[in-house]
């Protein structure tokens, strides 16, 4: 039993509009399945894959920037349409506001940033060669663990980072979503 | 950010949320339960981040919405009665004045179970053996004095 979705949808919005929510949380169904969406006053700090603990995101979430969650599909129309567009065009970039405020160190936060800024659909970048974009041509595996522990998957494009030796390499939601989000972008990858 | 670990506030709407309703009603009268628990829940959300301690956040809730209905009830009667404009909503902190101030004129028994029920937010067993009478005496007591307060103005 819940309260009813009118009520939910009334105290969530009556929340975001006197300013007391920290964070706003959707969930949105995918080709790539039912992705949970959070995000913070200066845009998403969180997407989650469904194998990850609802639970255990939004408490890392609630520590991170603040206990004050609430749920609504109706407060991020915005972002859930751009994501939804997204997976339906192909070629349609996604360029959403997100904050990297759950990213521990600023070198990771560096590496992500310049992902997002420099690697657009349909290109692809080895560890390396974005280690060595960030002034650290001998970080590949740190910029591996920044991807690793990327809060915004598909909004700062980790599946477009590739390793040296070919394949897709690893990847938070699991190779077969890297393969399938570069397929949908047009991209190409060798072996 | 303070150290106290406070679960994302929507986990305790979906745990909590159908019995805060029911309870809203149950004193606020049908009619008027939801706006009494946006209000409610608002009003712990604002005060959620100054919370000390991640305990009885259940009893808190309860504790924020019994006074939530209560002034909902005290602003309306003074709707009915004066031009006067309704007073700063207070914070639930507060809430023990103004729940005193509306069970004041009720026999000294009765207050003392709505005490047990709604600030200590017990439930009828212990508050059976607080008031040394039988469990169903206690719900009887209580619900008999949530109706006296209806009948003086909460529109059931």
């Amino acid at each position: 039993m819940t309260l009813p979705s009118h009520l939910l949808d009334a105290i969530a919005s009556a929340a975001v509009r006197e300013g007391l929510a920290d964070a706003v949380y959707t969930r949105l169904r995918t080709p790539i399945g039912t992705l949970l969406v959070v995000q913070g006053e200066h845009g998403v700090v969180r997407v989650g894959f469904p194998e990850e603990s609802e639970d255990v995101l939004l408490a890392q979430v609630a520590a991170g920037i603040g206990p004050r969650i609430v749920a609504s599909d109706r407060e991020l129309a915005v972002t859930r349409d751009a994501l939804s567009a997204y997976f339906e065009d192909e070629g349609e970039s996604l360029d959403l506001p997100f904050d990297l405020s759950l990213v521990r160190s600023d070198f990771r936060r560096a590496a992500l940033k310049t992902l997002h800024d420099e690697v657009g659909p349909g290109a692809v970048v080895t560890y390396g060669a974005l280690a060595a974009r960030i002034g650290h041509p001998k970080a590949a595996r740190a910029v591996g663990s920044a991807c690793a522990t990327n809060p915004v998957p598909i909004i700062v494009p980790c599946h477009r980072v590739l390793p040296g030796s070919g394949g897709v390499g690893s990847y938070g939601g699991g190779p077969a979503r890297k393969r399938l989000l570069l397929a949908h972008e047009g991209a190409t990858v060798r072996g | 950010m303070s150290k106290v670990v406070l679960p994302p506030f929507w986990s305790l709407v979906d745990a909590h949320g159908d019995e805060l309703l029911v309870h809203a009603r149950r004193i606020a009268g049908e009619a008027n339960g939801e706006d009494v628990l946006q209000d409610a829940l608002l009003r712990a959300l604002r005060a959620y981040p100054r919370l000390r301690h991640a305990e009885h956040l259940r009893a808190w809730l309860y504790r924020v919405t019994t006074t939530t209905a209560l002034d909902h009830h005290r602003a309306r009667r003074r709707e009915i009665l004066t031009d006067k404009p309704p007073e700063q909503v207070s914070e639930p902190e507060y809430y023990d004045a103004s729940f005193d101030d509306l069970i004041g004129d009720l026999p000294e028994t009765t207050q003392a179970a709505l005490r047990l029920r709604f600030v200590e937010d017990l439930e009828y067993d212990r508050i059976a053996s607080r008031l040394g009478c039988s469990t169903v005496a206690a719900r009887q007591r209580v619900s008999t004095a949530i109706r006296t307060l209806r009948t003086q103005g909460i529109p059931a």
